[in-house]
């Protein structure tokens, strides 16, 4: 006997993963700055901006202004609020809205691509971000055509390879190294020393990979996803937990509590996933169960 | 309609560029850095090594020695024509080092020396004799030596060999960044060896790792602390300590022993130390070691926890109680270092980065940043208690790591009443940084440009430019030599006293007659305008029955030393604030004798015999 949840808990819960990812992402434009300069800093940008009749200095700033460049990093800022209020309104019969998510997994992708950029096109970069870059989508697919449909499963199944199968590869340190804090943020918290923290983390990416295995596998799917929301909410509270402290101004929660809320699709897809394959209402082909709560979303 | 402009723009030059940088893909990447496979003859990478009250240190760069071969790395020096054997040690892993130690070092003359492994493999080079007899010590400085694709690549370095060989460089100064790979220093290390190796076997060479050496962007060490936070501004080591330990040990095993070696967290070693050399007495700094990171100390004023971006900013707002630069350790050393005049006749720091937040724009087309705290003009009151610290004995500064070469005159209380810094250029620049402040300097020089001049720098430090190699404004190709690249040499000369500070680009000949040096070099200062402050008086000028005495002032109501010199000649008159009384002491080479009591600005002259 299956868990029972409901269509509308599920869209529910990727509603949650959409907002919190796109939230996390708008504080980080507004409050501090998007990654993208790595982008805008070439001559074809300019070029560009010259037949748009900007100027160097509108281009750049002058020094004593702003440009088009730190400007226009600002607005992309607004476009996230935008997006992020869109993922607690829409509903299924607004395309616009749909639409809007889908630009939302758009500009994630931007984002991971300068990311990825910026880590010299370290290829788990990029790969990592595919369960936040999709996320919009997946809900968007979710209330398009149900919680239960083919492609609204593969998708989010895909997100979930994406960030195990990066965060795995970056762990595991084998043909892209191990980021810094990846051990930081093991020492800190378990109170290990560097030998420990290697240990942990080779384990860790071997698991991290298995899951993305066992995602395949009808036996062992259930307990994958299982093991990946639970290690995905870890390692998404993990920066919040090592980094923030009393001693801090708002005791360090303007640095470190939105790496966390953005990385809530790492945990919220196998979530969604690890509900799906547990509950008794099998996948649908088509247009999902119209007499499902889901449809009830207007 | 602007907006929709500038959001058109916005929209169409991220997709263009995303599409461009993948086209692109093949410049970027991370650099090839491999550890070459080596015959066992060639397994002696390169040697680096100083000699300070008679002790050689040298470390030997050893590539990976082949499981079963001896460990034991052997140290020989030619005596007689014969290879004599004075040193052995084991080498050290996880980095293969081979750092040796020998006391008694007859550093009177020069001496070949060879490292030796097993029986093939001998690297060789010279150990300078102390350039005591020389009047002009030649000191080349150098910082940032990327080579990543993105910042220029693996362009050859033969332009910075052949004019370090052109001056014959007494000591070189690699201020930070010598290694630019995050995860692998090692493979960098040895590549940094290859490409510098030979000049630096033959002359006494200074490393200071300065952030990316350590494998992070900017570095708050705050002791040793566990850095969590992307950028690092949290403080602490990104990297794991053991990760720090190596590159230390690569990059300072060869200092002079540190001054106070206790360690500090994650097992991380100190190497803040002093060498004499020709009569120049160099403190090596560790500007960010102690530091305290500033995200979540200091109110957000800027798009990352350590920009501020907000012109309007309460500067006082920053300077936060308890935030550290030098650390007492370090002030303490810096002390005891200006006191201390034996075997020398100038002064000179050397660390990371200068003493003020010396740019206004950072990082290509991101805008203008009105301060930048990973700069030692943050926290002001540690600023100022290095500054106040270094001036008592005539400090001059050398540093790097900005990309952006200038010379500054610091004041504490009033403007050019501290010491002078000059901050080299980049072997190759990637994140350029421009001087360009928004009003014009007060008390420029006669046709100097705009830049210069008495301003304030974004924490409100008084600072004195005299010369900035601003790069070009527009994007140039990336390349190397459109970035204002180059180096630094500064000429410490004993005879005169004077420090002359020459800004050279790269791929130019030195020597030449037409080669010319960037905007605003060459300098020349003289020692003593490292504490000269313009408000300052003159006490009546001392004559001595010796050459060079050392002189001390303190002021007599408080007993703080002011500053603590070794004169030029037999005459000198010391500069001292006005309505004050102060105490003077003197000595052959240290103050020991009290030769003044109640002095006075505008005091009558004296003659001082000293025993």
């Amino acid at each position: 006997m299956g868990l029972v949840v409901t269509d509308r808990f599920l869209l529910l819960v990727l509603r949650f993963g959409t907002f919190a990812c796109l939230a996390g992402w708008t504080w980080v434009h507004l409050y501090w700055e998007g990654p993208y300069g790595v982008l805008l800093w070439h001559n074809g940008s300019y070029a560009l901006a010259e037949k748009l009749g900007f100027n160097w200095d509108s281009f750049a700033g002058s020094g004593a202004n702003d440009g088009v460049v730190q400007r226009g990093i600002g607005l992309i800022g607004w476009l996230y609020l935008v997006c992020t209020v869109m993922s607690l309104t829409v509903r299924k019969s607004s395309r616009w809205q749909c639409a809007t998510l889908f630009a939302a997994s758009g500009l994630l992708f931007l984002l991971a691509f300068a990311k990825y950029v910026g880590a010299q096109r370290q290829l788990p970069m990029l790969v990592e971000y595919g369960g936040q870059f999709l996320m919009p989508s997946i809900f968007a697919l979710a209330l398009r055509f149900g919680v239960r449909h083919r492609l609204t499963v593969a998708i989010a199944t895909v997100g979930f390879v994406m960030t195990f199968v990066g965060h795995g590869a970056y762990a595991l340190g084998i043909i892209w190294p191990t980021p810094s804090n990846f051990f930081a943020m093991t020492s800190v918290i378990l109170k290990v020393d560097h030998d420990a923290a290697v240990n942990f983390l080779r384990v860790a990416g071997v698991l991290d990979l298995l899951v993305c295995l066992g995602l395949f596998m009808p036996r062992l799917r259930v307990i994958s996803a299982a093991y990946a929301a639970i290690w995905g909410l870890m390692t998404a509270l993990a920066r919040p937990v090592a980094g923030m402290s009393f001693s801090l101004n708002y005791w360090g929660a303007d640095q470190f509590l939105h790496e966390a809320i953005c990385r809530a699709p790492h945990f919220i897809i196998p979530l969604f996933l690890f509900l799906i394959f547990r509950s008794s209402t099998s996948i649908s082909g088509e247009g999902g169960d119209e007499s499902s709560p889901a449809s009830a979303e207007k | 309609m602007k907006l929709t402009k500038i959001f058109l723009f916005c929209c169409v030059a991220l997709l263009l560029a995303a599409v461009s940088d993948a086209q692109n893909k093949k410049r970027g990447g991370r650099a090839v850095l491999s550890i070459p496979e080596v015959a066992p003859k060639d397994i002696i990478c390169f040697a680096l090594y100083t000699v300070h009250d008679r002790t050689l240190k040298l470390t030997a760069q050893l590539y990976p020695i082949p499981e079963g071969a001896s460990k034991t790395v052997r140290l020989e020096v030619e005596r007689a024509g014969k290879w004599t054997e004075v040193a052995k040690t084991t080498v050290i892993e996880p980095g293969w080092t081979a750092p040796f130690r020998v006391e008694d070092w007859d550093d009177s003359k020069a001496h070949k020396y060879r490292v030796r492994h097993g029986d093939d493999a001998a690297y060789e080079g010279v150990v300078r004799k102390n350039p005591r007899d020389k009047d002009e010590i030649v000191v080349v400085g150098y910082t940032g030596n990327s080579i990543h694709p993105v910042h220029g690549g693996d362009i050859s370095r033969q332009d910075l060999i052949d004019n370090v060989e052109r001056v014959d460089a007494d000591v070189l100064f690699f201020s930070g960044d010598q290694v630019y790979d995050h995860h692998r220093h090692y493979a960098a290390w040895l590549k940094f060896g290859r490409d510098f190796g030979e000049i630096i076997k033959n002359r006494p060479t200074i490393c200071t790792p300065d952030d990316h050496d350590a494998g992070q962007p900017n570095l708050w060490g705050e002791s040793g602390k566990v850095s969590t936070l992307g950028g690092a501004s949290d403080g602490g080591y990104s990297r794991p300590g053991v990760y720090v330990q190596e590159v230390e040990r690569a990059q300072t095993s060869h200092l002079p022993d540190p001054a106070d070696p206790h360690k500090i967290g994650q097992g991380i070693g100190v190497y803040f130390t002093s060498l004499k050399w020709g009569g120049v007495d160099f403190a090596v700094l560790e500007d960010r070691k102690f530091k305290t990171g500033p995200a979540g100390r200091v109110p957000k004023q800027g798009p990352r926890p350590d920009h501020i971006r907000n012109p309007e900013y309460d500067p006082a707002s920053v300077d936060v109680e308890g935030a550290v630069l030098l650390g007492k350790r370090q002030l303490g050393f810096i002390d005891n270092w200006t006191q201390d005049w034996e075997d020398a006749k100038m002064k000179v720091a050397l660390s990371a980065t200068i003493f003020c937040g010396g740019a206004h724009i950072h990082g290509g087309a991101n805008g203008r940043l009105h301060a930048d705290m990973d700069s030692n003009g943050w926290p002001q009151s540690g600023r100022n208690r290095a500054l106040e610290a270094l001036r008592k004995g005539f400090a001059f500064h050398l540093a790097g790591d900005q990309h952006l070469a200038t010379i500054f005159h610091h004041g504490i209380d009033e403007h050019r009443d501290a010491i002078w810094s000059f901050c080299v250029p980049s072997i190759a620049n990637l994140y350029l940084r421009w001087w360009e402040p928004l009003e014009p300097g007060a008390n420029r020089e006669p046709g100097a440009p705009e830049y210069t001049g008495d301003h304030l720098d974004g924490f409100a430090n008084k600072v004195t430019n005299f010369a900035a190699a601003n790069p070009q404004k527009k994007p140039a190709g990336n390349v190397l030599n459109t970035r204002s690249a180059g180096f630094g040499i500064v000429r410490l000369n004993t005879e005169t006293r004077t420090i002359t500070m020459e800004c050279w680009p790269r791929n130019v000949d030195i020597t030449d007659a037409t080669a010319k040096q960037y905007a605003g070099w060459p300098r020349t200062i003289s020692q003593f305008d490292n504490y000269n402050p313009p408000s300052w008086g003159k006490l009546g000028k001392l004559s001595f029955n010796v050459e060079d005495p050392v002189v001390q002032l303190i002021d007599a109501d408080s007993m703080d030393i002011l500053y603590t010199v070794r004169v030029n000649g037999k005459a000198f008159t010391p500069g001292a604030p006005k309505g004050k009384k102060f105490i003077l002491k003197a000595g052959k080479n240290a103050p020991d004798q009290i030769v003044l009591k109640d002095a006075k600005v505008g005091g009558k002259a004296q003659s001082i015999k000293l025993k």
